[in-house]
């Protein structure tokens, strides 16, 4: 019998890494000097800096996800529910901000708004002021993470509404109009979707660190960092780490109450792929239209200035003299993090969906805590748990920047594991089962081939989500191993523009390319849809 | 010689009893029907019995062999010698026909040249020869089932288990393989426990006949005693 122990392995590999580095970190919060105290806390709770953080971390994620729900929403329902023209590509760029590192974002903005943006060279110095005094601060951090995390809710509510039983509105539409069925069934159905995704885009603006910090907006995030790295203050920096986690814990709560159960009973409505589609009749044209502007002035705008900034062939050399290997090293740590997501995931998403072990439900909400916690909380236990003589072949090496990509991102690949479990009959492997095949066995003739769509799309989306991370990458790269995302901040500082905009360019390039190389070679052998 | 003896089993689900108290013997080369509305514990019978849910009581043998003892189970399915037939047939639709019945023989450990000469002469016995290298979804709904069928059938199990394998067929169709199924069971004479709805299915299918209801047995017997059974007006 190797199912059990290949599955408490996973169980035990996903302690170490994911949950050791959090106890690690919570128990030098109440320690100092080896001895139980709550100092760290009474400093924290005394300190008005502290609570204005607070303040300014929640008030960023609130109105981020509030603007992301506003646009995010009504943009799902017209890619997916309309005749539309041009909806596929309209998804297609909307979502290119998401797969790419939200500070190259911030910079390419920055070359629109800033004192040496676009709108300076047209509207003079007076113009830039303001508009660069609109960028750093506040506003400017909820626009770049708004165009950054907006696809999240544009793509879950694109999703949520294709698992609703289109019965239900034909149902509606007997007796009222396209905007009454949407307003009275279709919404409130994906409502739990969509709360699901502004919970999502939430918890990600509240562990962002890199467009706070370009952007000069001091966060909570930005602040445990720069007690950790810049004053080694550890103790201030796990204490104001823990207020974030409290939050991230309330929010995962309140989606195990709340969200799941409805979740999964509009996913049990579905009927198929079918969707009834809206006629826009004669206003088509002026949405596409509307909806070109948006994602003009979103999206292509901006990361066209980026790319017109880098234009020089001197910045794009220097750019890879400076961060070539930085760039070798990302491809190579995101490939090698992928892979083993896949499978840490894999086998903890076939864990979670057959409820194989009694604490499948500790796994599922520990992956997805993992998921939700921002990368720099992540960072700091890793660094405090392996951080030891006897553990430097983990501390000293890339293996704990793998090790931070499996604590984070394993829910992904688990998530999606789950998914595409939920869609194989049981009678399949049941089927194996019968005939005298073992479980591993089963596992790689049966299981592993009827899931392999979903195994490549989650190889896929770690892929990304690892080459794009920073959070925790910045505070766990060894001497001589920073990634290509980490070179460039660094850089960011005070290197020259045109030198950034070139570095953020080759990372959007080795984001994109090798995934648009990889979806060609897949479709192509009938791999992915 | 008794296949298959069900020991006081009692199956619960959040506190909701779907079997109960099930005891019965099934002798070797019977064909046995578990008939019954839905919801009625009869498919939880034939999954106990194949071990893919364990009992919370009782205790299961098969051909002399204990599985289940006091509700644990002892035996994996893979370990049972048994055949099934899946309601949604489960055929792997990675694998062509030939794929479906070789995966088994491979699990088992037999060679290849025996494997090539095993699956040829199920192939033929099914008459699905020239659908050897057609994928599952490249068959029509018979030829699926007669698939099932071979694949259930090529390890020689102690008993074949069938799970509502008709019910989505046209009654045409429904009809031939009923036959089909019968001819198969005096030609090679394994144990049959099928699990239906339908009456007249299970009337001609099997050669006795248990009724379930409410996770019991409600009544048990060869088919002609139950054929009257149902004729009898209802008792107030």
């Amino acid at each position: 019998m190797a199912k059990k122990p290949v599955l408490i392995s996973i169980v035990v590999v996903l302690a170490v890494i994911g949950l050791l580095p959090l106890l690690v970190m919570f128990l030098r919060s109440v320690t100092v000097e080896g001895h139980f105290s709550f100092a760290a806390y009474e400093g924290l709770l005394a300190s008005k800096n502290k609570w204005i953080l607070l303040k300014h971390s929640l008030t960023l994620s609130f109105l981020t996800t509030l603007f992301c729900a506003i646009i995010g929403v009504p943009l799902g329902i017209l890619l997916a529910k309309t005749d539309m023209p041009f909806r596929g590509i309209f998804v297609v760029i909307f979502t290119i901000p998401l797969l790419i590192a939200p500070y190259i974002m911030a910079v390419s903005w920055f070359n629109l708004l800033g004192r040496e943006g676009l709108l300076a060279r047209f509207w003079g110095e007076r113009t830039a002021a303001v508009t660069s005094e609109f960028l750093f601060g506040l506003p400017g951090c909820v626009l770049v993470l708004f165009s950054t995390y907006m696809p999240v809710v544009m793509l879950l509510t694109i999703t949520f509404l294709k698992t609703i039983n289109p019965r239900l509105e034909e149902a509606g539409k007997i007796v009222s109009g396209w905007p009454g069925v949407l307003k009275g069934i279709t919404i409130p159905l994906i409502m739990p979707g969509i709360l699901l995704s502004c919970l999502l885009v939430f918890l990600l603006t509240l562990g962002e660190f890199g467009v706070p910090m370009f952007l000069r907006y001091n966060v909570f995030p930005v602040e445990t960092f720069t007690q950790f790295s810049a004053f080694y203050d550890f103790g201030a920096a796990t204490a104001g780490a823990i207020p974030l986690a409290l939050i991230t814990a309330l929010a995962i709560l309140f989606e195990r109450i709340f969200l799941r159960k409805k979740t999964y009973q509009v996913k049990l409505a579905s009927e198929g792929n079918r969707t009834i589609v809206i006629c826009l009749g004669r206003f088509r044209k002026w949405f596409a239209i509307s909806v070109g502007i948006l994602c003009f002035f979103m999206v292509i705008l901006p990361l066209l200035l980026l790319v017109l900034q880098s234009m020089s062939f001197n910045a794009y050399a220097r750019g890879v003299d400076l961060a070539g290997d930085s760039l070798i090293r990302s491809l190579s740590y995101a490939a090698i993090g992928a892979s083993m997501l896949i499978a840490i995931g894999f086998f903890c998403g076939y864990l979670i969906h057959n409820r194989s072990l009694f604490l499948w439900r500790s796994m599922d909400s520990l992956t997805v805590f993992l998921f939700a916690l921002p990368g720099t909380l992540i960072g700091i236990g890793l660094v405090l748990l392996w951080n030891r003589p006897a553990t430097n072949f983990v501390y000293a090496t890339p293996i704990i920047i793998i090790f931070g990509y499996i604590a984070q991102y394993t829910a992904l690949t688990s998530r999606v594991t789950v998914s595409m479990l939920t869609q194989i009959p049981a009678s399949m492997e049941e089927a194996a089962q019968i005939v005298g095949a073992g479980w591993l066995r089963r596992i790689g003739s049966i299981v592993c081939p009827l899931a392999k769509r979903g195994l490549v799309a989650g190889w896929l989306i770690a892929y990304i989500f690892c080459l794009r991370d920073m959070g925790i990458s910045m505070l766990v790269y060894p001497p001589g191993h920073d990634t290509l995302p980490v070179r460039t901040f660094t850089l960011m500082a005070n290197g020259p523009a045109d030198l950034i905009a070139a570095l953020c360019v080759i990372m959007v390039l080795a984001t994109l390319l090798p995934l648009g190389i990889l979806t060609v070679v897949f479709r192509s052998r009938g791999l992915t849809e | 010689m008794k296949s298959i003896v069900f020991k006081s089993i009692s199956k619960l689900y959040a506190g909701k009893p779907a079997v109960l108290e099930f005891s019965l013997e099934i002798p070797r080369g019977q064909r046995l029907v578990i008939l019954g509305p839905s919801g009625c514990g009869k498919t939880t019978v034939l999954r106990l019995l194949a071990g893919f849910i364990t009992p919370d009581k009782g205790s299961i043998e098969i051909g002399g062999q204990v599985v289940v003892k006091d509700g644990k189970n002892l035996k994996e399915p893979e370990e049972r010698q048994l055949g099934m037939v899946f309601q949604d047939l489960a055929l792997w639709p990675h694998l062509t026909a030939k794929g479906n019945l070789e995966f088994g023989l491979k699990a088992q450990g037999v060679p290849a040249s025996k494997r090539k000469q095993e699956i040829a002469d199920v192939l033929r016995l099914m008459h699905i020869e020239k659908y050897a290298n057609a994928k599952p979804s490249q068959l029509s709904g018979g030829q699926q089932q007669r698939v099932a069928l071979a694949r259930a059938l090529i390890l020689k199990p102690k008993a074949l288990l069938m799970d509502e394998p008709l019910s989505s067929l046209d009654l045409e169709l429904s009809l031939k393989l009923r036959k089909e199924i019968l001819r198969l069971q005096k030609e090679i004479g394994f144990t049959l426990l099928y699990v239906t709805h339908n009456r007249e299915e299970a009337f001609e299918i099997g050669s006795r006949v248990v009724v379930m209801s409410h996770g019991k047995i409600e009544r048990i017997g060869p088919v002609d005693h139950i054929r009257q059974y149902f004729k009898q007006p209802p008792q107030f």
